[in-house]
């Protein structure tokens, strides 16, 4: 049996950890009003299974500081960032929050990426009363928490993301509607909501479902379903993807020769190595989009200006989001005059809740639970590139329907 | 050493114990590092509920992480669908998991070693599928939004209160430890842990054993859970059926010492101390997972006792005054010890031999050197495994069959 | 029922590469009595290599076997002698899992570190190509990969039955005292054993690579299935892992049909929970399995 000497030992040691983990976290910093910069604090997934996604948000933001910056601030002003890995987990983005508004006392703080991770951390900021403005949880459940706080800062969520192709599809002379559907969809609340928004619009206009595929995220063989939806001989095929399983998917599509008369992807298709990807056989996908570096609005030019300038290379809808998120930010702390925890917070989400905010994504509006009130537009490959085809106003390229062969 | 000193000296942890947990909350200067306490004190929980496993029958389960999901997901369920107060719920969901446990600890425990690590990680994974897949129950991948039990509490508060409930769930797993350790039923258990077979023979119902300290620790696994979900509040399958959250947990085990009951706690304070400071240190980096690699692989190669019953074994040989006349060896360990030293002696033959003389180990000398525990491990092996077959009973392979397989 | 026919095709080409690699795995536990959990980690790793072999050097992935096989023996060599052969003989089974689990931790993290996150892919001239075979198409870098398989496996084969050092690995497999007592050396031929199980991970990754998408946390994702074939097929024995591997792999890709893709991975489970209630020591082979 122990000894006594051992026991007093463990105690002794239990007693130095549970000090030593105080202390290492003593000394947080008097953050708060006063003439410091503004700290803006977010957590991001940098390493894990969103990363790829994450480091596009974290260099929107990166962009957006050094864009107000340059330009003298915020009230005059620096803005910090303080940006925390929260390695992909819902358990780790709740904890990097609770340190950014409770250790490390920042001004601001503004959303991580995807929706698993935006909900958990909404409610952080929403305990804490602070506002919060997101750049990817765009599923329906995010607006269905009864956070008051939180706003998407895009033009769309995702169920509506494809609400002109529907439109397009169903006005389409009868003879011409496609008269069957295949959805193949990611299992994650993004990708599994812009597949069955179009699907309720589809079947709702008469479009039969002959394919509806649910898969795991990890997945890397699409051979079965892709077998599946081949089988089905399906006039349309929808794919709720992330990046590389729509890659993924296509390719195995491609290998069983399935030619369908219209193919759309989420996210994967604007991707700029995705032509690459999937060996330039692009011709015809669609994919719909909340961004175009070409987008007339007054900011946008600015922006991909800039950002080129700063990283090489032209921004991507994950930057977009990332800046647009800034920009409201910013809008509401000028407007109000104030930027730091407390009764400030509160002025920041009356206001946001009040006003419109002119963004390189258009004019954002939100309803009471945050959701943004707009439609995305719609891309397709024409030729080796990638143009808008609707809506109608702001399109680059006629939309080619029936889908040429891949 | 005087007697009062030594009867009172055990009580000491457990004074620090209290005194730290009680302290803690109004030390902890902001809401941050106090739910950095509660995410330490539910791995200290959860690794105490392991450790009803894993220390008292050497049973390596990296599959609790799963029992704590289902745990939190019954918590989580029989709040929002059946309508239960939390609590209510929390209690529910633990008897329901002790429930499900027993015919899961009998499918499981059957199997011994390889076999039962296999199933304790096929457990993990095909509640992930399950969980993410049967999205009209649980949400699936959309998640399970658990509502809060203290709706009026500022969130500062709120970790205040579950701070103290963890550790008054810490308190109970240790006493449940502590007396299962004193009582028969946990002699029976060491017995076997130190050797399944012949405890078997001497009249240990080790089936039963196992099976109650099974669900024992399922219990403490769930309740463990079920409290992290109504704290937390979110539920995902991904985060919830991880097998990093097992080998976490073995992990600080293992670190601490199985063998003890503060063991698991103080594991759990420095691995989560430690995942902390990996992430501070390598934030961008997945780094914290080679780091979380190669402790274990150091602990489990140079320190398999625990690193702390390690220390304590070099402090105690230092002052070698209070030194017992009992040796504190494992029998596997003076196994190991006779094996090697015997097979030193005996050269190319030992192996016939091997059968018969871990049987008869009292014979044998011990100590000598253990030089080459790595080329006797097929002798060793094979002797256990005689062994086994011989006191199990009931077993298909008797070792006439198996020489008849050596012929062919 | 062309989709019938696409299915058994495609679960058969699946199912080869299950056997390769249960192959190693089954391997490993015959003749340590050892669960390597790092093995699809390795599988992984091997994938990556390719990759990047193909990104850096612009070769085609295949020839990255002339330097991942040898590779890989030589790790597995070294990991046999350096890792487990020092762990005490009477939790070896138990230890093992943890040690290796710890170098799948440790591989899964440098390989974050050295290539991130991000989800690779080669994209290689012939990747979408294919070609029809009664009604069934077949994709030709599917079919690449079966034929490595196969060949692979028939090699290891080969090695066990007509060579001397498949004898001995046999013999050691069999009864590690008996052979020691006829005179092998099964010190050596457990560690050149380790290695052989080792390089099919070599094989199993570039295999891997040519039709799918990599990232670091992939092998949690091949882990399962792996170890469920082993047992099913009886711990131990090549050729129940290779023939459980099949009927999995068919199984799996039919089931898709019915049940979509996340329950069919669950036939995994349901065969290994139905293997260990009915038939523990597994459904071929398998003497070893009842006690382990």
């Amino acid at each position: 049996m122990p000894s006594p000497y051992r026991r007093t030992r463990w105690a002794a040691a239990l007693l130095l950890m549970t000090t030593s983990l105080t202390a290492c976290s003593g000394g947080g910093e008097d953050g708060g009003g006063g003439d410091g910069p503004i700290k803006v604090g977010i957590s991001l997934p940098l390493t894990g299974d969103f990363s790829e996604p994450g480091q596009g948000v974290q260099q929107g933001y990166e962009a957006w500081a050094k864009i107000v910056n340059d330009s003298g601030g915020l009230l005059g002003r620096q803005v910090e960032l303080k940006i925390l890995d929260d390695q992909s987990s819902a358990d780790r983005v709740v904890a990097d929050y609770e340190q950014l508004i409770g250790s490390d006392q920042v001004d601001l703080v503004v959303g991580p990426f995807s929706t698993r991770l935006v909900v958990p951390s909404a409610r952080v900021a929403s305990e804490y009363g602070m506002l919060f403005v997101e750049p990817a949880g765009a599923a329906a459940e995010v607006f269905t928490q009864g956070f008051k706080n939180l706003f998407y800062a895009a033009p769309a969520v995702a169920n509506d993301h494809y609400n002109h192709l529907a439109e397009y599809i169903l006005a389409l002379p009868a003879d011409q509607r496609p008269k069957t559907a295949a959805y193949a969809a990611m299992d994650d609340p993004f990708a599994q909501g812009t597949a069955y928004g179009l699907k309720a619009k589809l079947e709702a206009g008469g479009v039969k479902t002959v394919v509806d595929e649910v898969y795991p995220p990890n997945t890397t063989d699409f051979g079965s379903i892709a077998a599946k939806i081949a089988a089905s001989k399906a006039d349309v095929v929808v794919g709720g993807s992330q990046y590389q399983d729509g890659v993924n998917l296509i390719v195995a599509l491609q290998q069983l020769n399935y030619q369908p008369k219209l193919a759309a992807f989420s996210t994967a298709p604007t991707n700029p190595e995705f032509a690459a990807a999937i060996g330039n056989k692009t011709e015809g996908i669609l994919a719909p989009t909340g961004y175009s570096q070409d987008a007339p609005y007054p900011s946008n030019k600015e922006f991909v200006e800039k950002y080129t300038a700063q990283f090489g290379k032209a921004p991507e809808e994950d930057q977009a989001n990332a800046y647009t998120t800034g920009q409201v930010v910013a809008a509401a702390v000028k407007a109000v005059g104030c930027a730091e925890q407390g009764d400030c917070q509160q002025k920041l989400i009356d206001w946001v809740h009040a006003n419109k905010v002119e963004t390189v994504v258009g004019t954002l509006s939100w309803d009471d639970t945050g959701k943004p009130q707009g439609a995305h537009m719609i891309q397709q490959w024409v030729g080796g590139d990638i143009k808008i085809v609707l809506p109608a106003d702001v399109k680059e390229a006629a939309i080619v329907y029936p889908k040429p062969a891949w | 050493m005087p007697n009062v000193s030594r009867r009172l000296l055990p009580l000491v942890p457990v004074v620090v114990l209290a005194v730290a947990i009680l302290s803690f909350p109004s030390l902890a200067p902001n809401p941050y590092i106090l739910s950095s306490g509660i995410v330490v004190l539910n791995y200290a929980v959860l690794a105490t509920a392991w450790n009803f496993v894993g220390g008292f029958t050497g049973y390596i389960s990296l599959g609790h992480g799963a029992l704590a999901g289902l745990g939190g997901y019954a918590t989580g369920l029989l709040v929002t669908k059946a309508g239960m107060p939390a609590f209510v719920a929390l209690i529910a969901a633990a008897v329901l998991v002790a429930a499900l446990a027993v015919p899961l600890g009998m499918a499981a425990l059957r199997v011994r070693g390889a076999s039962f690590v296999i199933v304790s990680i096929a457990l993990v994974l095909i509640l992930l599928l399950v969980f993410q897949s049967w999205a009209s129950l649980t949400g699936g991948s959309r998640g399970l939004v658990v509502p809060r039990p203290f709706p009026s509490l500022l969130r500062p508060e709120h970790h205040r209160v579950f701070f103290f409930l963890y550790g008054g769930l810490l308190a109970l797993a240790l006493l449940t430890w502590w007396i299962v350790d004193r009582s028969r039923f946990g002699l029976g258990l060491k017995a076997l842990r130190e050797d399944e077979d012949k405890a078997s023979a001497l009249g240990t119902p080790t089936f039963t054993y196992k099976l109650i300290v099974f669900v024992l620790s399922a219990t403490f696994t769930a309740l463990g859970g079920g409290l992290y979900a109504l704290w937390f509040g979110d539920l995902d399958p991904v985060f919830q059926f991880s097998v990093l959250t097992g080998s976490y947990l073995v992990l600080m085990a293992l670190l601490g010492g199985v063998r003890s009951l503060y063991g698991p706690l103080v594991g759990a304070l420095v691995v989560g101390t430690a995942l902390e400071y990996f992430k501070g240190s390598f934030g961008n980096t997945p780094l914290h997972l080679v780091a979380t690699g190669v402790l274990l692989a150091v602990v489990v190669l140079v320190m398999p006792d625990g690193v702390l019953p390690a220390l304590a074994a070099g402090w105690s040989r230092l002052r070698r005054t209070s030194q017992t006349s009992i040796r504190e060896v494992t029998a596997a360990e003076l196994r190991d010890q006779r094996t090697s030293a015997a097979s030193a002696a005996s050269g190319s033959a030992r192996s016939a031999d091997s059968a018969g003389f871990a049987g008869s180990a009292g014979s044998a000398a011990s100590g000598a050197g253990a030089t080459s525990p790595g080329t006797d491990a097929g002798v060793s092996e094979r002797a256990s495994a005689h062994e086994r077959s011989g006191g199990g009973g009931g077993k298909p392979d008797s070792p006439g069959r198996r020489d008849q397989e050596a012929r062919r | 029922m062309s989709l019938v026919l696409q299915s058994v095709v495609l679960g058969l080409l699946l199912g080869g590469l299950y056997a390769l690699l249960a192959a190693g795995l089954t391997l490993y536990f015959g003749i340590m009595r050892v669960v390597m959990i790092a093995h699809s980690a390795f599988l992984i790793l091997a994938a990556y290599l390719a990759w990047w072999w193909h990104e850096r050097l612009g070769l085609d992935p295949l020839l990255s076997l002339v330097v991942t096989v040898p590779l890989f023996f030589l790790a597995g060599v070294a990991m046999q002698r350096l890792l487990l052969a020092r762990l005490r003989a009477v939790t070896l089974t138990m230890m093992s899992v943890l040690v290796t689990f710890a170098v799948a931790l440790t591989i899964e993290g440098l390989l974050g570190y050295a290539f991130t996150g991000t989800q690779r892919r080669i994209q290689l001239g012939y990747g979408s190509a294919g070609f029809e075979l009664f009604g069934a198409r077949i994709a030709v870098v599917k079919l690449i990969a079966f034929g490595l398989a196969v060949v692979s496996l028939g090699a290891l084969y080969l090695l066990m039955k007509r060579t001397s050092f498949g004898w001995a690995l046999r013999a050691t497999i069999q009864h590690r005292d008996a052979a020691r007592l006829v005179g092998i050396d099964t010190e050596r031929t457990a560690g050149y054993g380790f290695g052989l199980g080792l390089a099919t991970a070599a094989v199993g990754g570039t295999a891997l690579s040519l039709d799918s998408t990599i990232y670091p946390s992939l092998h949690w994702h091949w882990i399962g299935p792996l170890m469920a074939i082993i047992v099913v097929g009886g711990l131990g024995s090549v050729p129940g892992a290779a023939a459980a591997a099949l009927l999995l792999g068919l199984a799996q890709s039919l089931l898709q049909i019915p049940l979509g893709t996340t329950w069919a991975q669950t036939v995994f489970y349901v065969a290994l929970f139905a293997t260990l209630a009915v038939r523990p020591q597994g459904f071929f082979g398998g003497r070893l399995a009842q006690r382990f």
